[in-house]
Parts: C-alpha cells; structure tokens; sequence
C-alpha cells in the first residue's frame, strides 16, 4: 500500500477564498486579494496545486449514445401520456378513496350537532306566514268564543240529561 | 408573418404554453434539460438506469405541478429544485447501498443491458477502476447537501448564486458547504492514496 501523502495547510482565512478562486467563482476584488497573497505564500500556493490535480479526477461523466437519448425520450412521452390520462381519472377517482369518505362523513356529523345546538332541537325552521294564516291568526278570538259557546251548549245538554235522570229516578214508574 | 418552431421559443414562453395545456411546449423543455437533468442525477448516483429513471422522475413531477410554478425564479432553477430534491431523497431511500456496490454495477454493465453500445467515458478510460471507486467511496462520506453543492459546482459548473436559489440557501451557507466538501474529499483522497 502506498504511504500516506502529507496534506500541505492552507492559511485557514484564505482556504475558502482558494476554493473560490479555482472555481473562478469570486469578485475582481477578492481575485487580487487571493493572487496578492499567493505571490508571498508558498504552502497556499501548494494548496492551489492540489486542487488542480484532485477536483477535476472526482467529475465521472457518462456520455450516452444518441440511441439512449432518442429511447429517453420516447419512454418521456409514454410517462407524459400516463401522466395526462390519470389526471381526469384520478381526479374522479379520488372522490372515492379512502380518506373521503370518513372526511365527509365527520362533516354531515358536525353539520348536525351545530344545528341541534342553534335550534335547541327543533328542526322547524322560521320563516315568513302566508297571509291566509295571519288572517286566521287575527280570528282566533273569535274561534275561541265559538268554542266556549260550543262548551256551554255541551255542559247545558249534559246538565238537563242529567235533571231528566233525577226526575225519572224520584218518580219511578 | 414567420412563425417560430417551439424550440425557438425561451423558457418562458413555453412554460406559459405548458401550463395553458399544450403538452408539446413542455416536451420541448424536456429535450432542452434532459442532458443537464440526467448528469445532476448521475452524479448523485453513478448509475445510468437510476440517474435516467430520477430525471424522468423530476420531469414527471415539474409536469404535474407547473401550474404552481409561479415564477419568482426561473424555470431550471425550479426544475433543478426538484431534481436535486429527488437525488436527496433517493440517496437517502438507499442510504445502505455503498457507493463500491453502485460502481460495480455501473461497470460490470448490470443495468445497463437495455442500453446499446454505453461506451466509457474519456475520464473513465484514463482512470482506473480502482481510483474511480476511490473517489466514489470519498464522495459518500459527504453530508448529502456538502455533496448536492459540490456536485452542482464541481461537475455542473453552476455558479455559487444558482446553487444557492436552487436550494434555497444563502450564498454564505453554499460557500461553506463547498469549503468543506473540498477539504473532505481531500483529506480524504489523501487517506486513500
């Protein structure tokens, strides 16, 4: 096995300025600082080396053939085609799976119990009386004096029947 | 008046065809990005039939959800979210999957029957397969978002300011990811050797 290689430090304040640097990812500015500090700093420099010869051997590229791109996208639009077709059916579909149904059934249970609460149980619900019935409404009175007189004529009948009953018991035949 | 071909048209125009319905617009954005998708995806995994199946996957999902796009960035940075996003996740779905074992496959041609004539890469021919796996093992020993960074930098070439708005990240956050992603491999390359 080969011997261990000794890493060459970087000044630690300029090891991410160097990284930059060699991906030519900084400002004007920072380029000058970095390559004034490189003039007078032979580990930094070492540093710069190793970066050069060890970053591009980490790129594995994979150039595939023009028949595998043309198969790419040929089985692109069949995923495409799947995908577009499940879209109306799946949208219908999913009103029948499982989650819809206890969710809907856990509104309808809600939806009760707060009209239960707000009505106080009754299911009648208010709305505005035809004319017919507050016409009916103003003759009430009238319906009731008719009833009372209706009651008197009962308990009168009811009263001579019974008179007639005593009459016939005092005077047996 | 000259009418323009669909591919002529920019991004915009043909995310604003896609997502009034016109399914053509949006294959046309597929062929613009799949090369790109794919080597983001093979970077992550090294493996051809799971880098093709993820951007596809990534596609499939931009497709089902561009009517939310709402355009506060641009389309690839929203696309390449989605993508890395999946290679996250699919990184953590075989988590205990070594990257020796992935490797392997990708050399030893398993999963790559379906495939005509792959054919090595100029890299991969001058590098030897030891070296290859060397790099390979070095590059899963990062955290997952160290690795999405140097990734996206060291193999895409994107810039400190893309990596950071596709994944949501302050720059500040992306440099140090990328700090340490170096030193990692470094040190660790240097364990190998």
């Amino acid at each position: 096995m080969a011997e261990r290689q000794e890493l060459t430090g970087a000044c630690k304040n300029y090891e991410q300025d160097l990284v930059l640097y060699y991906y030519q990812d900084c400002s004007r500015a920072e380029q000058q600082q970095v390559e004034a500090h490189l003039e007078g700093c032979p580990s930094c420099r070492v540093f710069l080396e190793e970066l050069k010869s060890l970053l591009p051997a980490t790129v594995k590229t994979d150039e595939p053939t023009p028949a595998f791109w043309q198969n790419y996208s040929r089985e692109m639009r069949g995923k495409l085609d799947k995908r577009e077709s499940r879209g109306w059916a799946g949208a219908m579909l999913s009103l029948f799976r499982p989650w819809p149904v206890p969710a809907v059934a856990t509104a309808m249970i809600l939806a009760i119990a707060v009209t239960l609460t707000f009505t106080n149980g009754r299911w009648t619900t208010e709305t505005n009386p035809s004319p017919e019935l507050v016409e009916m409404a103003s003759n009430a009175d009238f319906f009731e004096s008719i009833d009372f007189l209706d009651s008197m004529d009962l308990l009168e009948s009811v009263e001579g029947h019974d008179a007639q009953k005593s009459e016939t018991a005092s005077h047996p035949l | 008046m000259i009418s323009r071909r669909p591919e002529e048209f920019g991004d915009e125009e043909l995310v604003t065809s896609a997502q009034q319905g016109e399914r053509q617009a949006f294959e046309v954005l597929v062929e613009r990005y799949k090369q790109r998708a794919y080597h983001i995806a093979f970077g992550f995994t090294r493996d051809r039939e799971d880098a093709k199946d993820l951007s596809q996957e990534a596609f499939l999902h931009a497709f089902s959800h561009l009517k939310k796009f709402d355009r506060r960035s641009g389309f690839y940075t929203w696309f390449y979210r989605i993508l890395v996003n999946l290679c996250l996740d699919f990184r953590r779905r075989k988590g205990r999957v070594s990257w020796e074992s992935l490797d392997e496959k990708t050399e030893k041609g398993n999963g790559l029957e379906k495939i005509p004539n792959p054919g090595p890469s100029p890299d991969q021919a001058a590098m030897s397969g030891e070296i290859s796996t060397r790099i390979s093992a070095a590059l899963a020993t990062l955290p997952p978002k160290q690795r999405a960074v140097f990734l996206l930098k060291n193999n895409q070439g994107l810039s400190i300011g893309e990596i950071a708005a596709i994944m949501k990240t302050a720059e500040g956050t992306i440099k140090a990811h990328l700090h340490r992603a170096v030193m990692a491999l470094r040190e660790r390359l240097t364990e190998l050797a």
